[in-house]
């Protein structure tokens, strides 16, 4: 009993690390925003700042323009990464892990600058970007998020029961349902990350945008230049809105995650 | 090499130190730590090519060439540590991207002796004193190694009439670097005589659509969207001859520094329509896309225009500098020290006022102008032969640079290097108008027999007219003011145009949207119900 309890203690005191860096770099800034959230500039409570960026309909514009721009992005680099994590995955090449890692080789490179030479490629193409500006930001998007999509994708994929499919074709699927009924089912906890992996970040990433979207400002954007102009209770704001965003879609994603493990469960 | 060189100048310290310390001078023992914070690329980091030389005797080393071996603080170091102050200097350099990004610093926290913010920011900064002035003696013009009041143009601080003197900040901020706003342009891609941008309308001009960039600034965009507004009454004030130049100036900063309600809003729809109509705003990308050619014109300080110029040369590609006709925004950089920094230390005030006497000596001013390509305020004869021997024209025959022109301007530069200070440049880049043909071939003793036109205007030019505006330029130019209290309107109004309204967002962009979100949606109803849809039987439940 005792030793027990010991031992118990010793387990908790593990977590004192982590706890301490939660609370010191998560739940303080976060209590922070709350706080300059719901005060104006001379500390008063308001509810001024929700209510100009709901009344504003250029900050509602901007919402919007990112949670559109995050989806296209997230639906451009599933079609484009299913395919190619499944490939690799069933690829008979002894060295997939070197294929792998071309497609994830990008992402050794600093961000800003594959950003600056897509530019130039894209416009010995279309040879002024700036006249289309949504296309060019989703084609920076999924160039920057796509081994993200891959990364997960391919784990999944390549941990699947060979067996499994195995199993179906004996009993008479043709391929297609061995897909829908075998493979993709099992591979949905990969796009589930995926998705989160690549959604979240996109409604944020204002470099793709300042440097392919005439600097329109996406949501991480207009958080900085609130901050820029001193204006700490706005921004602050701004950022709790984006985090309560994510926090939903978050929990949606996990949900369908359970769904997802489940319907997996099914068929084993 | 240069660290094993510092080194060895520290471990020289050390070992001389106690020496001194010996001898009865402690003092020499104490070392100040000066804090400065430039902008970023604000000053010449050495390193020079032994081809890059600057042919002008420099009396201030004993060479006959100026050149940048180490950087200027090193430099700055060593010399203020040879001198006899008492004691010794270390500068711990620092940077910055923004006027902002300083300010926030400082409100932040962080703690500097000697910073080099715009003109509108020493406002701001002196109306919540923050700044210390600097001492009598940094402003008394006797004193030799007061190479800052002693050199810099009467025309910038130090006179009577001069712009300090009237924004009366004498001895409280030490000018830098000044310059003008303008447009960088591919002539070859304009209209013939390049009327379309010699004014700010060009931002909305649908002539240029998709092809111009403007700086990803509020202040120097709403000065450009006000030039928009108000470009007729500003022209009307340009042309009018029964008012003096007096009169017009205190007219058009008015007009320039109008922040009212109905300005900002008006500004505002101006500024969309800009946006609607350029390539981009553009925060460093600017300058590349101008050398590269992804645009014909873009909006820029000149001294950044200087270095696009002499980048896009390299190229071989020539690009023009033009000022608005209606006006154009006179800025300046200027030293200004810190109280929260300098503490009362009398050793911090001297180290930093020498830092910018040091600054200000003639050769450092070249080299810094070199370096990065922006205007000095100092107008020592080294500056305006180093001037000269960029862009005048060799008149010496025997000379091996010498190149017959056909035509040669007198190129006046007096309002800034005091009378008869002028130079003669190549007609060939600068575009003048109304110029007079002031020696003939035969009894021009100046230039080698070949005609000289003198007193016409010019509002655009290359590398020369950038760095040194002509006098009706400067004439025409206005000091844009802090925002003061309606600071918080116009960052709002300027939110308002980077984002993407609702009402702005096309019919394509809200149909590609609404077509992905349904084919999801179908994709995860599919999914779900995929049991009674594809294989018309229930769905198994779950096995425990």
């Amino acid at each position: 009993m005792t030793k027990a309890l010991k031992l118990r203690f010793n387990r908790r005191q593990l977590c004192i690390p982590y706890a301490a860096f939660l609370i010191l770099f998560v739940i303080c800034p976060l209590l922070v925003i709350i706080y300059y959230a719901f005060t104006d500039g001379t500390g008063q409570f308001t509810f001024d700042n929700l209510v100009q960026f709901f009344s504003n309909t250029n900050t509602l514009g901007t919402l919007l323009n990112s949670i559109a721009i995050a989806a296209v992005t997230t639906v451009v680099c599933l079609l484009i990464a299913y395919p190619v994590a499944y490939i690799l995955a069933r690829s008979k090449f002894k060295k997939k892990y070197v294929l792998l890692m071309l497609f994830v080789l990008p992402m050794w490179i600093n961000f800003t600058l594959r950003i600056t030479a897509l530019k130039e490629i894209l416009t010995a193409i279309e040879s002024n970007i700036a006249m289309y500006p949504f296309l060019n930001t989703v084609i920076g998007m999924t160039y920057d998020f796509l081994p993200f999509m891959i990364l997960p994708l391919y784990t999944s994929l390549s941990k699947l029961d060979k067996s499994l499919t195995e199993a179906a074709e004996d009993l008479g699927a043709n391929s297609f349902t061995v897909f829908m009924r075998v493979i993709l089912p099992l591979s949905v906890p990969g796009i589930i990350s995926g998705v989160t992996m690549v959604l979240l970040p996109s409604m944020t990433n204002y470099v793709v945008l300042d440097m392919l979207y005439n600097s329109t400002y996406i949501m991480g954007s207009l958080i900085g230049s609130y901050f820029a102009a001193y204006d700490w209770n706005n921004g602050s704001m701004i950022s709790l809105i984006l985090l309560i965003i994510i926090f939903i879609i978050t929990l949606a994603t996990n949900r369908f995650n359970d769904n997802g493990e489940s319907a997996g469960r099914t068929i084993l | 090499m240069k660290k094993i060189r510092i080194l060895a100048l520290g471990a020289a310290c050390l070992m001389v130190a106690p020496v001194f310390a010996m001898a009865g001078c402690a003092e020499t023992d104490e070392t100040i730590v000066l804090r400065v914070s430039n902008w970023e690329e604000y000053i010449d980091l050495g390193d020079w090519g032994d081809d890059e030389a600057i042919d002008i005797e420099n009396e201030y080393t004993g060479e006959d060439y100026i050149m940048g071996v180490n950087s200027v603080v090193d430099d700055f170091t060593e010399w203020f540590n040879s001198q006899d102050y008492g004691f010794e200097v270390e500068v711990e350099y620092s940077t910055f991207g923004t006027n902002e990004d300083l300010y926030n610093q400082l409100n932040l926290g962080d703690v500097y002796d000697l910073v080099c913010p715009s003109d509108y920011m020493i406002m701001k900064l002196l109306d919540e004193g923050e700044i210390k002035p600097y001492s009598e003696s940094f402003m008394d013009t006797s004193i030799e190694t007061n190479y800052y009041i002693n050199n810099v143009s009467p025309y910038i601080d130090g006179a009577e009439g001069s712009i300090f003197d009237e924004y009366s900040w004498n001895g409280i901020a030490a000018c830098y670097m000044w310059g003008t706003t303008g447009f960088v342009f591919n002539p070859e891609l304009v209209d013939s005589d390049a009327r379309d941008v010699s004014a700010c309308n060009i931002l909305t001009n649908p002539d240029y659509y998709k092809s111009v960039t403007v700086k990803d600034n509020v202040r120097d965009a709403y000065f450009a969207a006000l030039s928009i507004l108000y470009e007729d009454e500003l022209n009307a004030i340009n042309a009018n001859e029964n008012i003096s130049e007096e009169e017009k100036e205190a007219e058009r900063s008015r007009l320039l520094n109008m922040t009212d309600e109905q300005t900002i809003a008006a500004a505002e729809d101006i500024l969309k329509d800009i946006k609607e109509n350029v390539y981009s705003f553009e925060t460093d990308s600017g300058k590349t896309d101008m050398v590269t050619g992804k645009v014909i014109a873009n909006y820029q300080w000149s001294g950044d225009a200087v270095y696009i110029m002499d980048q896009a040369d390299e190229e071989e590609t020539e690009l023009w500098y033009s000022v608005p006709e209606e006006s154009t925004n006179l800025w300046f950089d200027g030293w200004v020290m810190l109280k929260d920094g300098i503490a009362g230390s009398e050793q911090k005030q001297t180290a930093a006022e020498a830092f910018v006497n040091f600054l200000s000596r003639p050769d450092i001013a070249v080299r810094n102008m070199y370096y990065i390509g922006y205007t000095s305020s100092i107008a020592a004869d080294e500056v305006f032969n180093y001037f000269d021997w960029c862009y005048g024209v060799v008149t010496d025959e025997e000379s091996e640079d010498f190149y017959e022109f056909d035509n040669i301007y007198v190129y006046d530069v007096s309002y800034f290097f005091g009378d008869d200070s002028y130079i003669y440049i190549d007609m060939d880049t600068v575009a003048v108008e109304n110029a007079t043909l002031t020696h003939e071939y035969d009894d021009d003793e100046y230039v080698a027999g070949y005609p000289v036109y003198s007193g016409g205007t010019i509002s655009m030019g290359r590398q020369a007219f950038g760095q040194y505006p002509t006098g009706d330029v400067i004439a025409r130019s206005v000091v844009m003011q802090d925002f003061g209290d309606d600071l918080a309107a116009i960052n709002q109004m300027w939110i308002n145009v980077r984002c993407l309204d609702l009402a702005d967002i096309d019919a394509t962009t809200v149909i590609i949207v609404a077509i992905i979100i349904t084919v999801i949606a179908v994709a995860i109803i599919l999914y779900r119900f995929r049991y009674a849809i594809f294989y018309n039987r229930p769905r198994k439940k779950k096995t425990a």
